[in-house]
């Protein structure tokens, strides 16, 4: 499971037949200090995240599988919505 | 999953039985930069995917890999670690992150 921030969202008309009905979210996986990866991930959301919001992901297909069905492929889905992060401030930074 | 675009496709002979009359769509992932970019880039690493689709060269296409990949063709176990899962139509971005 990681964070990941919300930049955008996919419109796909062919799409695995388990898939019919859902919402494909564009979202990169965020590091500690806030950066974003540079390859963004495609990941399944029911929840409605908002775009330019923070969800964690979780990369295991069982939470997919249980919604969509033993043959589906998506893998990476919204787990929740991030209401905060508790974080102790980085090693060295003035705050 | 990823997103990549279909750079071509692939035939084998012979193969394993598992992909005997199956599609195999050599993909390019693409990065945060190109797809902003819209400039029909990739910049990942090129990676094989199985395609049920029928997505055709310069295609946007989302696929997933590991374990998933191989569950649309549940029970019969099959040696895919990628599969086409989407055909992208358009990706709306936003251009503020706020």
């Amino acid at each position: 499971m990681f964070l990941a921030r919300i930049e955008g969202t996919v419109v796909a008309t062919a799409r695995h037949s388990s898939l019919q009905g859902c919402r494909f979210l564009v979202a990169r996986r965020l590091e500690l200090d806030g950066a974003a990866a540079a390859e963004p991930n495609v990941i399944v959301d029911w929840m409605g995240a908002a775009l330019g919001s923070i969800v964690m992901v979780s990369t295991d297909g069982d939470i997919a599988r249980e919604r969509f069905g033993n043959n589906t492929p998506a893998r990476m889905v919204v787990a929740g919505l991030v209401d905060s992060v508790q974080q102790p401030p980085a090693e060295g930074s003035a705050a | 999953m990823r997103l990549g675009i279909v750079r071509g496709h692939i035939t084998l002979t012979p193969a394993v039985e598992s992909f005997n009359s199956r599609t195999l769509a050599i993909l390019e992932p693409v990065t945060m930069e190109n797809l902003r970019a819209k400039n029909g880039q990739g910049g990942g690493k090129a990676l094989i995917a199985i395609d049920e689709l029928g997505a055709a060269t310069g295609q946007m296409v989302a696929f997933t890999e590991g374990r998933e990949a191989s569950n649309p063709f549940y029970p019969t176990p099959v040696p895919v670690d990628a599969y086409l899962a989407l055909i992208v139509d358009s990706v709306d971005i936003v251009q503020q992150i706020f």
